[in-house]
């Protein structure tokens, strides 16, 4: 089943911009439910995105990575397109940046009191903070 | 009569104003395409967006089947008593009617709506200077609850109070600036602190296509079809000076073609397959809905920032022949004086050489 026809067409779009489209063998992604891979043939699938790493495997300019912070994300069987809120590549993300973010998210969470959202909230900042954080560091 | 020292004066002075003039028509111009480019670059996401949403909205009913309750609270659809509207104008002047026009679409739509309590959102510096002087600000008080946590409390003065403006948010658009301005519009809806949200934009596709509207935000009904509930188009005689100003510019009158691509978007997520939903219906719509509206809102504002550089480089254009045409005239008339000047003398001398 695996011949050179066998490729998905991986789009990658942010509010901004078209960030890529280009053809590759698999891609991983950070659903917000934990990382899922999606190679050729894989089920039609409409998942939420969290935070964390979208890498590309064998697409034209070998392994490529980008981190991403929430969206959507449809599978079909030959085809991924990928609406990130936002997209980056590890070397543009400003760490200093990434750890006021995090010191942030983690004041907010002890300020939540008992509101719920506020909670949420916090997470999610400490997330896209952590997650930030691992992907620059992955390229050190 | 001037004399010719004058004039001369005026022709530099005039002639210095009309190089200002052209240099900021240019500028206008360079500063339009890169608008338009960014317009376009967002269309895509904009579109996938609202497919995806309206492909999950058509197969998911926006009611949960056993507890008979709205999905997410966006959907819910209240008698209009409050309402937000939410201007966007420009930040500078030097724009012909641009500004002028928006704010006195905002006007007229406060006034028509005189018996709901409006409130409103400024964006761009003009909006912000015109209804800061017209309505007086939102004003809220602290409050303790019985858990002895402090509360904000809206105490409301005025049928029409300006609730927030956000200067420098069109001059570098950011979607995560407008991603949280979204939220907070968002977070005031939930909590039934508004029953409604409009904005006014001026809607551009094109230099020679554009309008003045007034669109709803919120609640969502027609995914994909926004309700446009009033709009002003250009007179034939505004195109065609747009046009013209456009073509010496350099600048293209149609839109870039971008059929395909929008085709290529509108598929995103509505293909005829059966997805497997990786959350709940109600986990999408929470994800799903906060960015619709945002890119909602960016799409207005990447349309109104390429307007208004486009109505600067028509006015800008306008100026420049005014000033060309200011010019001819005065050296007309200069030409005029020196010759007149100049007979006379000969006269003088003529009738002198005769009276001898």
């Amino acid at each position: 089943m695996a011949d050179e026809t066998n490729e998905l067409r991986v789009r990658l779009v942010t509010p901004e911009r078209i960030l890529f489209d280009h053809a590759a063998a698999a891609v991983e992604l950070p659903s917000k439910s934990g990382y899922l891979e999606v190679l050729y043939g894989h089920a039609p699938l409409l998942a939420e995105l969290g935070a964390g790493d979208v890498t590309l495997h064998g697409g034209p300019d070998g392994e490529q990575r980008y981190n991403v912070s929430w969206g959507f994300v449809e599978v079909l069987p030959d085809r991924v397109t990928i609406l990130a809120s936002d997209a980056l590549k590890p070397q543009e993300i400003d760490v200093p940046r990434a750890h006021e973010q995090l010191d942030r998210g983690i004041k907010m969470w002890n300020e939540a009191g008992d509101s719920e959202d506020a909670y949420t909230e916090a997470l999610r900042v400490i997330a896209e903070a952590e997650a930030k954080m691992a992907s620059a560091q992955a390229t050190h | 009569m001037a004399n010719v020292l004058d004039l001369r004066r005026r022709i530099r002075s005039v002639k210095n104003t009309r190089q200002i003039t052209k240099a900021m028509k240019m500028v206008s111009a360079a500063k339009l395409r890169r608008a338009q480019e960014r317009a376009m670059a967002a269309r895509p996401y904009a579109k996938m967006i609202t497919s995806v949403l309206e492909s999950v909205t058509r197969r998911i009913d926006i009611y949960d089947p056993e507890t008979g309750n709205l999905r997410h609270p966006l959907f819910a659809t209240r008698e209009e008593k409050r309402v937000l509207l939410v201007i966007i104008s420009g930040d500078k002047g030097f724009a012909g009617a641009f500004n002028a026009n928006i704010l006195k679409t905002a006007f007229q739509y406060i006034g028509d709506n005189s018996t709901k309590e409006i409130d409103v959102e400024a964006v761009g510096r003009k909006a912000r200077d015109q209804m800061r002087r017209h309505y007086p600000s939102a004003l809220y008080a602290e409050q303790t609850d019985e858990s002895g946590r402090k509360l904000q409390v809206r105490e409301r003065k005025a049928p029409v109070e300006v609730t927030g403006d956000h200067p420098g948010l069109l001059e570098k658009l950011e979607t995560s600036r407008v991603f949280a301005l979204a939220q907070s519009i968002i977070s005031r809806y939930v909590h039934e602190e508004i029953d409604a949200a409009y904005i006014v934009y001026n809607e551009f596709k094109s230099v020679i296509q554009q309008r003045l509207v007034v669109e709803r935000l919120l609640p969502l009904m027609d995914i994909g079809r926004p309700e446009i509930t009033g709009s002003a188009e250009p007179t034939e005689e505004q195109r065609e000076r747009a046009a013209e100003a456009a073509i010496s510019a350099g600048v293209p009158l149609e839109p870039a073609d971008t059929k395909e691509a929008d085709e290529e978007a509108r598929k995103f997520g509505t293909a005829q397959v059966d997805y497997i939903y990786e959350q709940s219906a109600e986990e999408l719509f929470n994800g799903l809905l906060p960015q619709y509206v945002s890119s909602m809102l960016y799409h207005a504002m990447t349309e109104s920032v390429a307007a208004e550089h486009a109505a600067r480089m028509t006015a800008m254009d306008s100026a420049t022949n005014n000033a060309s045409d200011m010019i001819d005239g005065l050296t007309l008339y200069m030409n005029r004086v020196r010759q007149a000047a100049i007979t006379k003398e000969i006269i003088e001398i003529v009738s002198g050489a005769a009276a001898l």
